[in-house]
């Protein structure tokens, strides 16, 4: 019976960012939510849960705040989870994170699987997946629409360029996956309130042996804005050049020969 | 002073929202016009445990606090006034009083498949010549051997054509006034009672509500609800429950109005700039913010009150009538802020509007809750 970790990030829901007046982002009144594709994650390790017992461990390294994260977690049918939480674990980067979720899960958090959103809702590097597997010396399957454990290996379909890729993997493995994979349900209000009745662990920096130092520094974050024009042309030859000068005009298109 | 929700409670609230974005939004114009009951939607709701939520689990409940169940009904209203009042009035109107004042066979063989969402209730105390005049009903129950033998009319039965299990009030003992009525628990299949037709109605169309016709209808006697005489109590206790479902109704109403408004008076350009930027029009926003916060205070407090076992009444009368007239006022001005748009069908303030005003009628009209509130404070 697989015993299953679900990575998740706890990222700031960006229908509340709000443009400032300088162009800075506004976070004063955000609320914070399970990053979309790691719902997915979660919810495939319950299903596989379901079919073949085990148990689901949502894992995530964040600052403390995130501790409704975890009950969030637990209420989408995680049996038991570990939080990773520290002041100083705020806006990792995907290295850190990958770096710190490895040391604790090889260290104590026994498994066969380890399913991770292709990327988070904030950053959507599609680091952290890759390079905890890397860490752990499993294997990484990417791109993930359709999972399942047969005969204790994974088939996963795999959305790719052109087509579609069918792989197997011996387990212990990690899958980053597609939101295709599935629709998480919603909790209901009794799943909630046995979430905060689940154990869960908190594991704190002063525990972990790693240095985890950052390599990237943010210099700005400005919200781009977006402007809406709008012009008419007609269906003759001579608008479809007046239309094309227009593009050329606003920097749409490349200058003639340029 | 604690003016933060718990951790689930804004989950739960989150959740509503998402289930609501979902399953609500997309339906809510068509059931408007068509006069539809939503059973699907109904279906999902109980699958979620969203039909019983402040029912202790024993009762097949979700066993959280009346606040929760008051934010659910907000946010479900959000989405359709109809479709939060249908599950406010099968928790707060059916669900409610048979918690309180059932027996144990009663909440076993009743509340239960109620609160797990197998069937909805309904609550049945108007009449055609009793409205806010309770006492001038005149149904009436009469005992004969083991049963109690219903005769009579009730109207404007919320839920009435699409419930399972109805609380009616009928006289046991005219004479004895306030201590003459009581309350009954009617299953549907019982012979000789007869449900009407859903009424059309101005707004909160997918609301269904019908007459509802006893005649020789027959009841065993352990379905009375609670002590013989006791019915006019139960239904003041039970509409202390049920008026801050109409708060949360009212408050999501408003919420959803201030929402549209906020969109559309960012988006509109008039005289070259959004017509946000207009004093006129910002101000009419900032009234509707604020009193948005205040029901939304007052509701969330009667619903704490009762949380903590302590006296609500008053306060659950003071909420339903500020967010009603509240909701009521600033849906017409969300119309106003939306123009001639703002009147046409298929923008969502126009149902709003509709939707806005029965709650300053039903559980007590305005005037009503202003007896309630003055009889309290003047006490
Ligand atoms: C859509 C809808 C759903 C409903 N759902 C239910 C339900 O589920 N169950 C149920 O039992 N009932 C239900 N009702 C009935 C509702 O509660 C009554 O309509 C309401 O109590 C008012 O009664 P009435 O309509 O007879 O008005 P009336 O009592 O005739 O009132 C008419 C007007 O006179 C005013 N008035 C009356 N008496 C006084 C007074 N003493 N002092 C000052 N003003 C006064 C009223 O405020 C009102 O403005 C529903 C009604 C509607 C329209």
């Amino acid at each position: 019976m697989p015993e299953m970790i679900a990575c998740f990030k706890w990222v700031i829901d960006e229908a509340y960012i709000r443009r400032g007046p300088e162009g800075e982002l506004d976070l004063s009144s955000v609320n914070y939510k399970i990053s979309e594709y790691d719902r997915n994650a979660i919810e495939e390790a319950v299903r596989l849960r379901e079919a073949h017992g085990g148990s689901v461990i949502p894992v995530t390294v964040a600052a403390p705040e995130a501790a409704k994260g975890v009950k969030d977690a637990l209420s989408r049918g995680g049996d038991r989870a570990f939080f990773i939480a520290d002041e100083a674990f705020h806006d990792l980067e995907p290295s850190q994170t990958a770096a710190v979720l490895a040391e604790v899960i090889r260290s104590r958090i026994p498994h066969d699987l380890i399913l991770c959103g292709e990327g988070s809702g904030d950053l959507y590097a599609q680091q952290v997946g890759p390079r905890l597997a890397e860490h752990l010396e499993i294997p990484c399957i990417s791109f993930v629409q359709k999972l399942s454990i047969e005969q204790g290996r994974l088939i996963a379909e795999r959305k790719v360029e052109e087509g579609l890729e069918v792989v197997a993997a011996p387990l212990p493995a990690l899958v980053t996956v597609l939101p295709d994979i599935n629709v998480p349900r919603i909790p209901g209000v009794k799943d909630t309130l046995a979430a905060a009745k689940k154990p869960f662990v908190t594991v704190k920096r002063d525990e972990l042996s790693g240095k985890y130092e950052a390599h990237l520094a943010t210099l700005l974050v400005r919200a781009t804005q977006m402007e809406r024009q709008c012009e008419r042309f007609g269906t003759q030859p001579e608008d479809v050049a007046r239309f094309l000068e227009s593009l050329r005009k606003k920097g749409a298109i490349g200058q003639k020969g340029g | 002073m604690d003016f933060k929700l718990s951790e689930e409670q804004e989950l739960i609230r989150s959740n509503m929202r998402e289930f609501a974005a979902k399953h609500v939004d997309p339906i809510a114009a068509e059931i408007d016009e068509n006069s539809r009951h939503p059973a699907e939607v109904f279906q999902k709701l109980a699958e979620g445990n969203w039909l019983g939520i402040p029912i202790p689990q024993e009762y097949g409940g979700a066993g959280a606090d009346r606040l929760t169940h008051v934010i659910a009904v907000e946010e479900l209203s959000r989405s359709c006034a109809s479709t939060g009042f249908t599950l406010s009035a099968h928790v707060d109107l059916a669900c409610t009083p048979i918690l309180l004042f059932g027996n144990d066979q009663q909440k076993a063989k009743f509340l239960t498949p109620m609160a797990k969402g197998e069937n909805l209730g309904a609550f049945a105390l108007t009449e055609p010549g009793a409205g806010t005049d309770v006492m001038a009903a005149t149904t009436t129950a009469a005992l004969d051997g083991n049963d109690y033998v219903i005769n009579g009319s009730k109207t404007f039965t919320s839920n009435g054509p699409v419930a399972g299990t109805y609380v009616a009030f009928a006289w046991t003992d005219k004479e004895a006034g306030r201590k003459g009525m009581s309350a009954f628990i009617v299953p549907r299949d019982t012979p000789g009672l007869r449900v009407g037709e859903h009424f059309k109605k101005m707004g909160l169309r997918a609301s269904q509500t019908s007459e509802m016709i006893f005649k020789d209808c027959r009841i065993p006697k352990e379905n009375l609800l609670g002590q013989p005489g006791q019915g006019v109590q139960i239904a003041m206790t039970t509409f202390d429950h049920g008026r801050m479902g109409i708060a949360a109704q009212s408050i999501g109403i408003l919420q959803a109005a201030l929402d549209e408004a906020v969109q559309y008076s960012k988006e509109r350009i008039q005289f070259g700039t959004p017509i946000a930027r207009h004093q006129a029009i910002a101000w009419m926003i900032a009234d509707m913010a604020t009193d948005l916060a205040a029901a939304r205070f007052l509701a969330y407090y009667a619903a704490w009150l009762k949380d903590q076992k302590q006296p609500f009444s008053k306060e659950a009368a003071m909420a339903k009538l500020f967010a009603s007239e509240a909701a009521m006022k600033h849906t017409t001005k969300a119309v106003q802020i939306h123009g001639g748009y703002g009147y046409i069908k298929g923008a969502k303030v126009e149902r709003l509007m509709r939707d806005a005003k029965i709650t300053e009628i039903y559980e007590g009209t305005s005037e009503a809750q202003r007896m309630v509130i003055s009889g309290n404070v003047l006490r």
